[in-house]
């Protein structure tokens, strides 16, 4: 898939590890990712007893499925992004989306026009942020919250007080361009 | 909701499923669609990829206390015991392998994102009363390949043979001696080879099992998957 992975990253090494069975490198993989992977189920599950249970989940859906993790696929971060924006998504499905009001308790920021400003400018980083840029603003914004916040369309609808349609066609037309741009 | 064939919608749609924007009943169609569509597979994983730096927009955030005092109590089991020779008979025994089924489910989904030709039966072996993958078998229209991957070697003068149960059948049938290096592989697909089997490895006598049934312990088991 992504053939910048020549050198692998540490947490490329920890996976590898974690799929040879090791429970020392599991927990030397929770060390290093879960604060971030934790912020990112907290701020799509909202509750903080929610996201701890898929934390939970995630790490040991990564403990039976290291084995297989291929370093050929990308990087292993963005693997371990997925599993737990997975299991987030499906936990808020499965209790219902709730739109709270932004909590700064939990973590919540406005997502500013420039918060792109934000991404670090790697090379990899780069390109998603030139092509974020060329995007109408509406279409970023839906895009942003959507991945960030774990919003469905309905929710993005309500929050920015748009018709559904049109946040769907934002989202749509968005991506298209995205993955012209990005190819 | 149905899978467009068109290649720009299904992108689209796929980045949909990325972002988590699609309501429950369509993100379960595209999950459920991605073990027969390589184009799918492959349009989820570019925006896996391409969209992993968004996740920077999210602050990290301490875990509560005990979050992994939790996961290392599950990934922990107690130490495996002898099996005895009467293990074949009962298969009620089989059913503690399938609470390696959420582990197979997960990794189904890895292997439906993981670029094609994806394998449709998939399989993880682990030792008895432990959860530790061990071996991994996938097989499809190529036929069955089992590797290990804890690095699982025999007594020495003994040999890891591979056996199958089909579902509701109740002795094991041989599909091979593993060869040292760990890896098994067999074309076309044994026909014993479906959802719900059971695979599972005994220590044997090099050469194989004299008898075509299991002589020494099971070391590994599990149940084969559809995906």
């Amino acid at each position: 898939m992504d053939s910048r992975t020549a050198a692998p990253s540490s947490v490329d090494v920890l996976i590898e590890a974690v799929g040879r069975g090791s429970p020392v490198a599991l927990k030397r993989l929770y060390d290093v990712e879960s604060r971030r992977l934790y912020g990112i189920a907290l701020r799509i599950a909202r509750r903080p007893e929610i996201a701890a249970d898929v934390l939970q989940e995630a790490f040991l859906q990564i403990w039976q499925n290291a084995a297989t993790f291929s370093a050929e696929r990308g990087a292993g971060a963005a693997w371990l992004t997925g599993v737990v924006r997975f299991r987030a998504l499906d936990a808020v499905r499965k209790v219902g989306r709730e739109t709270l009001s932004d909590d700064p308790a939990l973590g919540d920021e406005a997502l500013e026009p420039d918060v792109i400003e934000k991404l670090d400018a790697v090379a990899q980083t780069a390109a998603l942020r030139r092509c974020l840029t060329l995007l109408e603003d509406e279409q970023r914004r839906c895009i942003l919250l959507a991945f960030v916040d774990g919003l469905s369309h309905s929710q993005i609808a309500e929050r920015i007080k748009a018709p559904l349609g049109s946040v769907k066609s934002w989202i749509r037309r968005g991506l298209h361009s995205l993955r012209r741009c990005l190819q | 909701m149905m899978i467009p064939d068109d290649r720009d919608e299904l992108h689209a749609l796929a980045g949909e499923f990325v972002l988590g924007v699609l309501e429950a009943n369509e993100a379960s169609e595209v999950a459920a669609a991605l073990a027969t569509n390589a184009e799918l597979r492959r349009a989820v994983a570019f925006w896996e990829v391409q969209l992993h730096p968004l996740s920077e927009l999210t602050s990290p955030a301490e875990p509560p206390p005990g979050t992994w005092q939790a996961i290392e109590a599950r990934i922990t089991k107690p130490a495996p015991k002898p099996v005895a020779p009467s293990f074949w008979n009962n298969l009620a025994l089989w059913r503690w392998s399938t609470a390696g089924f959420a582990a197979a489910a997960g990794l189904a989904l890895w292997i439906a994102l993981t670029p094609a030709p994806g394998p449709s039966f998939v399989a993880v072996l682990h030792p008895p009363q432990q959860d530790q993958v061990s071996w991994v078998a996938t097989a499809g229209r190529y036929g069955l390949l089992v590797r290990a991957v804890a690095g699982a070697t025999p007594p020495s003068d003994r040999a890891f043979e591979l056996w199958a149960i089909p579902p509701g059948a109740t002795r094991p049938r041989s599909l091979g001696v593993i060869p040292a290096d760990g890896e098994l592989k067999l074309a076309p697909l044994p026909p014993d080879l479906r959802d719900g089997a059971t695979l599972a490895i005994s220590i044997e006598p090099v050469g194989g099992s004299p008898t075509h049934q299991p002589t020494g312990p099971v070391v590994f088991v599990g149940t084969v998957q559809a995906v």
